[in-house]
């Protein structure tokens, strides 16, 4: 009740006037859910289906119903907490530390303006052009152990006295990947807080210089402010994005060394194109689906709280 | 008293410019060229590379510039075992297919969502944008047994109904974002005129949502041209693999020592997306951004 409501003091007055009885402008939504049906509900439904089973394609028999077995299985599989550790890991870190860089950015080249504004950002947001597999094997050269740009870079100033392998150890290799997924992502964040910065009103920004409010009052107090609803939504489509990440991921460790940089994504894959374990894959997909499900669901309330 | 003088300027006036050079405007534009020496200095090594011949691009201590640039690592490319052509023109009619089905599908849906009413409608923009957040991954099994069983595996038809199913509930959420924002006054002084409904959309919204179109076909291009999971799972038969595809499965063989090789293949992986985003930079903004708080 109180949506409807609350959609009627918006947008519902005009949408009404504007439908004045053409039913077949709402049917247009109908090839979209058909398709959407077709290739994510019937998949969906399926996956929901094969977690309750036995189905190992190379056993060449059909799928055999074990209800809860594999999620029981999960439960103890260490591997599967494992990579969901390296997940929120992978996903929140980088998340964190590109809109903080992005954001830092976007303050920093507020004050330019005109053609050193556009070619700055212009320049500024290459790296997000560059296609992920490419960032995985250009970041994988350079930190490679001999002929590695980095490595060299570094030895050269002093700071090791040996050349690390970056991508070879254990500790290494998630922060590593993370470097790369940073570099990435820092222009979306950019690109999008910069336009919130921009749609600042000019008489917030002068009547807070009348007030003498310094620099970082000015940021903190003012700025932010206008900026957070925007945070919070860019924040989530990355997140998003980054629970997805295979390529990056997979182009540079395929996972390894041992599990240290298997997230979910490539544990599922390998657990379904290498060792064809259809059922097990889907139960591990399901429980992701409601984790991520809930996360969305609260993060969304949050942000609505807030904005 | 400064309060007085500071509050006399008044609204229109520029603020006031500090003269000679202060440590805080130093420290600012070295923060600037930090961060376009961080954007830039990969891409730049990646073009650099791939000029470089084999020895050159792993020597201990590598060249700034190559000392003998060559295009041995490009002309490579079109003569070598490899198919690198077709891997190209396969990763372009499948992102470009799925652009076009992804936006013509999408935009009358975005469109009824944005302006017409009925039951369904918070219902339907909420599964829209709870399909955008579906891990792909998920699907992979079931979507593979569900092409397996079209007869679609391994073929471009196959992978584009794969892209479709992230394609698609981005296409709708963004167009949805660019209709918004038409007034809705456009489309009611031409009822006003008296011309049929059917006429109005595309005579009168279709050209104002043109930019919005070709921004949203762009950045479902985009996002099937980075997908490396569907074409990994779905495409068996290595003539019909994409570039990114390619790249990951030849690296074991080909590339194993071959760096320039590797990065002449990586920037021609990299020059049909750069023009891709440059050309629709500007428009693309307000489709991510107003989509999203209106979606959420």
């Amino acid at each position: 009740m109180t949506t409807a409501v609350g959609e009627r003091s918006t947008k519902t007055t005009l949408a009404r006037k504007n439908a004045e009885r053409v039913p077949w402008i709402d049917w247009m939504v109908l090839p979209t859910v058909v398709v959407l049906a077709v290739v994510i509900g019937y998949p969906v439904v399926y996956t929901l289906v094969l977690s309750a089973t036995k189905y190992n394609m190379l056993d060449m028999l059909p799928p055999r119903y074990i209800g809860g077995g594999n999620y029981a299985h999960l439960l103890g599989d260490p591997i599967f907490w494992t990579s969901l550790r390296n997940t929120a890991v992978y996903t929140f870190g980088s998340v964190i530390v590109s809109s903080l860089l992005g954001l830092a950015l976007a303050l920093l080249t507020e004050s330019l303006t005109g053609w050193r504004f556009r070619s700055v950002r212009a320049l500024l947001l290459t790296p997000w052009a560059v296609p992920f597999v490419v960032v995985a094997f250009l970041f994988r050269y350079m930190y490679l152990q001999n002929g590695g740009v980095i490595n060299a870079v570094l030895l050269d100033l002093g700071l090791i006295d040996k050349p690390v392998l970056w991508l070879n150890n254990s500790f290494l290799a998630l922060p590593a990947i993370m470097v790369a997924n940073i570099w990435a992502m820092m222009p979306f964040f950019f690109l999008l807080l910069s336009a919130a910065l921009a749609a600042i009103p000019t008489e917030v920004i002068e009547s807070a210089r009348i007030d003498k409010a310094g620099t970082w009052s000015m940021v903190f107090d003012i700025k932010l402010p206008f900026l957070k609803s925007e945070l919070f939504v860019s924040s989530l489509l990355m997140i998003i994005s980054n629970f997805n990440d295979f390529a990056k991921i997979w182009a540079m460790t395929q996972g390894g060394p041992g599990y240290s940089t298997t997230t979910l994504v490539v544990y599922v894959y390998r657990l379904a194109f290498e060792n064809f374990n259809f059922g097990y894959a889907s139960a591990i997909g399901v429980v992701w689906l409601v984790l991520l499900l809930v996360f969305a669901l609260v993060y969304l309330r949050a942000a609505r709280v807030k904005v | 008293m400064s309060s007085m003088t500071m509050r006399r300027p008044s609204l229109s006036e520029s603020p006031p410019v500090r003269r000679g050079v202060s440590v805080g405007r130093i420290v600012k534009y070295l923060a600037i060229a930090l961060a376009l020496f961080w954007s830039l200095a990969p891409v730049y090594w990646m073009l650099a590379t791939s000029f470089k011949t084999e020895l050159e691009a792993t020597r201990i201590d590598p060249t700034l510039i190559p000392v003998h640039p060559t295009l041995a690592n490009y002309v490579g490319l079109g003569g070598q075992s490899l198919p690198f052509f077709a891997f190209f023109v396969n990763s372009v009619i499948s992102c470009l297919a799925t652009a076009i089905i992804a936006v013509v599908i999408a935009t009358p849906a975005a469109y009824a969502l944005s302006r017409a009413r009925f039951r369904l409608r918070g219902m339907v923009s909420y599964s829209v944008l709870l399909f955008r957040m579906l891990p792909l991954v998920v699907m992979l099994a079931p979507l593979y047994l569900l092409l397996l069983n079209a007869q679609l595996l391994d073929s471009l038809a196959g992978l584009v109904v794969g892209f479709t199913t992230f394609g698609l509930p981005f296409a709708v959420w963004m167009m949805k974002s660019f209709i918004d924002a038409v007034p809705i006054e456009v489309e009611e002084a031409a009822r006003v005129d008296g011309y049929p409904r059917w006429q109005i959309l595309l005579r009168v919204v279709t050209p104002l949502i043109l930019p919005g179109l070709l921004t949203t076909g762009t950045f479902v291009f985009m996002e099937a041209w980075n997908n490396l999971i569907y074409p990994l799972t779905f495409m068996t038969t290595m003539d019909k693999q994409t570039l990114p595809a390619a790249l990951v499965l030849t690296f074991t063989g080909q590339f194993k020592t071959d760096w320039g090789g590797m990065m002449a293949a990586s920037t021609v992986t990299t020059v049909p997306l750069m023009i891709a985003f440059f050309a629709v930079q500007r428009s693309m903004v307000r489709g991510l951004t107003s989509g999203a708080v209106a979606g959420a």
